[in-house]
C-alpha cells in the first residue's frame, strides 16, 4: 500500500514538473516592460544590432547613456537576437500573440505596417509635434517613411544613401577615366573592362539578390517618370511595364556577360568577396561597406585607397530614411512613456552623430552635418555624400518597397533569367503573379 | 500471479499530457486554422471553409513542390535505403576493418545539416568548387556548369547532398542482422544454400521489418527536409528544388499567410500518414517474423 502511494506521489510530481513551464508567469519581470519594485521602469529591448552587427557599438553606447541619464526612472535591458532574419521572425511571432516589446526597430523590414494592421502601435504625432527639436529631425522623406494617414508612428535614426563603388586601378587598366554618366556609357565601360580581361560587375541572386537589385532598381528609376513612380510605390503589384521589362533585359545581359560565374546562386558575401579581392571592378552597395575596404581580415592592405565611389548613371542615387523605431501599446502607461523617451533618445541628433562618427552610418536628418572627425575617419563616405548632392533622381530601393514574398521569388527566378529559360517578359509576369498572392 | 495493470495509465499520464500539449493540440490547431483566412497583416481570423484548399489545388507551385517531395521520398526509400542495406550486408560478413567502416560511414550523419549544406555549396561552387575544378583538370571544361542553379542539374545535385549518407540505415540493419538466429542460417547451410542464396533468400527476408522501419525513417526525413535545400539551392532555380516544407516556409515568411501555410502543413501530415501506411503494409512491419 505504501509503495502505491509513493508511486502515485512520484507520478504526480513528474506531471507537475513537466508542466511547470507551460503557464504564463505572473512575475512581472518576465514581461517585455515592467515597473520594478523600486519604481524603475524596465524596457526589455530585443535587437539584432548586437555582436558583429555594424550598429552594435552605437546601440550599446546609447543604452549605456540612456540608462545613465534616466537613472532611477527608466532602464533598458538589451536582449540580443543575432541575425536580422531571426529578429524579424521573433517580432512576427510576437505580433501574432499581440505581445510586442515596448520598442521595435522597424529597419528595412516593414514591421511597422504589420504592427499597425494589428493596432499595436502608439501614435507619436502629438509628442513629436510638441517637441520642436525632435520634429526638426524629420525631413519630408523621413516623415513620409514613418507616417501613415497623416499620423507619425516612428522615428528614423539612419538614412539609406546608396550608390556604387569601383576599383580605380581596374578602371585605369581598362582606360576608363571616371564613372559613367549615362547607362549607355556604363555598358560601354563594362565592355571595355571585359575586353581588358576584367570582370566588370559583382552580382548575386541568393538572399533576395541585394546587389543585383540595386543595379536593377537604378535602371528602373531612371528609365522614365513611370519607372520612378514605380520605385516610389509601396508594394507595387504590376511588373509588366515597359520600363521594368527593359531593365530586366539589361539585368539578364549583366548576369550573362558582365559578372562572375558564382554570381548566379551566390550570396551578397560572394559578391563582396569578389570586389574586395580585386577580381571585379564595381559593386553596388551602401556606405556601410566602406569599413570593409580597410579591414585586413577581408581585403589586402591599402585596398581602401583603390576604391572610388559614385552615384548611378543618369544622376540617380538611392536616398531614403530607413524606417525607424516605433512604440507599441502596453498595458502600463508608464512603460509607454519610457518607450517614447527611449525612441526620442535613440533618434536624437546626438544618436545620429554618434552613428556617423562611430560607424559611418548616414544620419536620417539632413540637419546633422558630417563632422570633421567623421570626414577624417571616413573620407570615402564624405566624398560620396558630396557626390549625392549632384543627384537629381532619388528613390527608395526596390527591396524596401516590394512585397516580402517577392524577395524569395526574385532569388529563385534570377537563375532562370540568366539561363534564358525565362525572358524578361516572363520574369516580370512571374513577379506580377507572385505579387497577386498578397492581400 | 495476478498482474496489476491499473497503474499503467497513471504512469503514462505525464507522457500523454505532454504529447497532447506539444503535438496533438498544435496539430489540431493546424487543421482548424487551415480553414481560416489567418494573416499577420489582418487582426481578424475569418472562416473561409475550404478556400485555402481550393487555392492550393489550383497552385502550380504546390504541384511542383508535391512532385519534388514525392520523388525525393521515393529516392530516399529505394536508393538510400538500398545503399545502407547493401553496406550492412557487406559488413555483416565482418570483413577486415568492418567496425571502422561502420563508424566512418556514420560520420556524415552526425555532422549538422548546416555544415553538410555549406560543404556541398562549396563543392558545387561554379567558380572554385571541386567538381568544376576536377572537370577542368581533366580537360572537360565544356562540362562545367553551375550545378545547383542549372535547371537540368539542380535536382540531382541537391539529391546528392543527402542520398549517399545512409549511416542510420546501415547501423540499424547491421544490428538486426547480427542478432539473427544462427540456427536458421545453419539450417540454410545444411540445406546446401550458397552464401549469396542465404543472403537473398534467408537473411534479407528476415531483415524485412527493419528495412521497412528504415524506409519509414527515410520517408519522414524527406517530409521534414528543409535546411539542406534552403542552404544549397534555396528551392531554385524557379521551383526546381522546392519541396513542401520550403513552400510552407515561403508562404509563412513571405506572404505572412498562416492559414494557407497551415493548409500546406495539413497536406504534409496527410502525406506522412499515407507514406507510413503504404510502407508498413508493403513491408509488413507490424506482422510477426515467423
Amino acid at each position: 500500500m505504501k509503495k502505491k502511494w509513493i508511486s502515485l506521489l512520484l507520478t504526480g510530481l513528474m506531471a507537475v514538473s513537466l508542466l511547470a513551464g507551460c503557464g504564463k508567469s505572473g512575475d512581472k519581470s518576465s514581461t517585455d516592460g515592467d515597473t520594478s519594485s523600486d519604481d524603475v521602469v524596465v524596457i526589455n529591448y530585443p535587437t539584432f544590432q548586437c555582436g558583429v552587427n555594424t550598429a552594435a557599438p552605437v546601440v550599446a553606447q546609447l543604452v549605456e547613456e540612456f540608462n545613465e541619464e534616466y537613472k532611477g526612472q527608466y532602464k533598458i535591458v538589451l536582449e540580443e537576437v543575432p541575425g536580422d532574419a531571426n529578429y524579424v521572425d521573433k517580432i512576427k511571432v510576437q505580433l501574432g500573440t499581440g505581445d510586442l516589446p515596448p520598442v521595435v526597430y522597424g529597419g528595412g523590414y516593414n514591421l511597422l505596417d504589420l504592427a499597425l494592421a494589428n493596432d499595436l502601435v502608439v501614435d507619436l504625432t502629438e509628442v513629436v509635434n510638441a517637441d520642436s527639436e525632435w520634429k526638426g529631425l524629420y525631413s519630408d522623406a523621413a516623415l513620409e517613411a514613418n507616417s501613415r494617414d497623416g499620423k507619425i508612428y516612428a522615428s528614423s535614426v539612419e538614412g539609406s544613401v546608396i550608390g556604387y563603388f569601383y576599383n580605380k586601378d581596374l578602371f585605369a587598366e581598362a582606360g576608363i577615366e571616371e564613372p559613367a554618366k549615362s547607362w549607355d556609357e556604363f555598358f560601354e565601360q563594362c565592355d571595355k573592362l571585359k575586353a581588358a580581361g576584367i570582370t566588370p560587375l559583382a552580382m548575386d541572386t541568393a538572399d533576395s539578390a541585394w546587389v543585383t537589385q540595386l543595379w536593377w532598381g537604378a535602371m528602373v528609376a531612371t528609365a522614365n517618370e513611370d519607372g520612378l513612380k514605380f520605385m516610389e510605390t509601396m508594394n507595387p503589384d504590376d511588373y509588366n511595364t515597359p520600363e521594368m521589362i527593359a531593365s530586366v533585359e539589361k539585368i539578364q545581359k549583366m548576369l550573362q556577360e558582365y559578372t562572375t560565374t558564382d554570381a548566379v546562386g551566390g550570396k551578397y558575401e560572394n559578391a563582396a568577396n569578389n570586389f574586395l579581392s580585386g577580381q571585379v571592378a564595381m559593386i553596388a552597395n551602401g556606405p556601410w561597406m566602406i569599413g570593409d575596404f580597410s579591414d585586413t581580415d577581408k581585403t589586402s592592405e591599402g585596398f581602401a585607397d583603390k576604391v572610388g565611389s559614385a552615384i548611378y548613371p543618369d544622376s540617380f542615387v538611392y536616398d531614403a530614411p530607413i524606417q525607424g523605431y516605433f512604440v507599441t501599446k502596453q498595458s502600463d502607461p508608464k512603460v509607454e512613456e519610457a518607450a517614447i523617451a527611449m525612441v526620442k533618445f535613440f533618434t536624437s541628433e546626438h544618436a545620429q552623430e554618434l552613428g556617423l562618427e562611430s560607424q559611418g552610418m548616414v544620419p536620417a536628418a539632413s540637419s546633422v552635418e558630417v563632422s570633421k572627425a567623421a570626414t577624417e575617419k571616413y573620407p570615402l563616405l564624405a566624398e560620396f555624400l558630396d557626390q549625392t548632392a549632384e543627384a537629381t533622381v532619388r528613390s527608395d530601393n526596390m527591396q524596401a518597397t516590394m512585397y516580402s514574398n517577392l524577395l524569395d521569388v526574385v532569388s529563385q527566378e534570377l537563375p532562370r533569367l540568366h539561363s534564358g529559360e525565362l525572358d524578361a517578359e516572363a520574369f516580370c509576369q512571374v513577379l506580377t503573379d507572385a505579387a497577386a498572392k498578397n492581400e | 500471479m495476478k498482474k496489476k495493470k491499473g497503474w499503467i495509465p497513471v504512469f503514462l499520464l505525464p507522457t500523454v499530457v505532454l504529447f497532447l500539449l506539444i503535438y496533438a493540440i498544435p496539430l489540431g490547431m493546424v487543421f482548424v486554422t487551415s480553414l481560416f483566412n489567418y494573416r499577420l497583416s489582418s487582426p481578424e481570423m475569418t472562416f473561409i471553409g475550404l478556400d485555402n484548399y481550393i487555392r492550393l489545388f489550383n497552385d502550380s507551385d504546390f504541384y511542383m513542390a508535391l512532385k519534388n517531395t514525392v520523388i525525393w521520398i521515393l529516392i530516399q526509400c529505394t536508393v538510400h535505403v538500398a545503399l545502407g542495406t547493401l553496406l550492412a550486408l557487406l559488413l555483416y560478413k565482418k570483413p577486415r576493418g568492418w567496425k571502422f567502416i561502420r563508424t566512418a560511414y556514420m560520420v556524415p550523419n552526425i555532422i549538422s545539416n548546416a555544415a553538410i549544406g555549406m560543404i556541398f555549396l562549396n563543392i558545387f561552387n561554379p567558380q572554385f568548387g571541386v567538381i568544376n575544378s576536377l572537370l577542368k583538370a581533366v580537360g572537360l571544361e565544356h562540362m562545367t556548369r553551375n550545378w545547383l542553379m542549372d535547371v537540368n542539374t539542380a535536382f540531382p545535385s541537391v539529391t546528392l547532398v543527402w542520398v549517399l549518407f545512409a549511416g542510420y540505415t546501415t547501423t540499424l540493419v547491421l544490428a538486426q542482422a547480427l542478432s539473427l538466429d544462427e540456427a536458421v542460417l545453419e539450417a540454410a547451410k545444411v540445406d546446401g544454400a550458397s552464401g549469396f542464396q542465404t543472403d537473398v533468400f534467408v537473411v534479407l527476408p528476415l531483415l524485412k521489418k527493419i528495412i521497412g522501419t528504415t524506409m519509414v525513417m527515410a520517408a519522414t526525413y524527406m517530409l521534414q527536409m528543409f535546411d539542406l535545400i534552403y542552404i544549397t539551392s534555396g528551392g531554385g532555380p524557379g521551383k526546381a528544388t522546392t519541396n513542401l516544407p520550403l513552400l510552407l516556409y515561403g508562404v509563412y515568411k513571405g506572404e505572412n499567410n498562416y492559414g494557407y501555410a497551415n493548409t500546406i502543413g495539413v497536406i504534409i501530415v496527410l502525406l506522412g500518414i499515407l507514406c507510413m501506411t503504404i510502407i508498413n503494409k508493403a513491408m509488413k512491419v507490424n506482422s510477426d517474423d515467423y
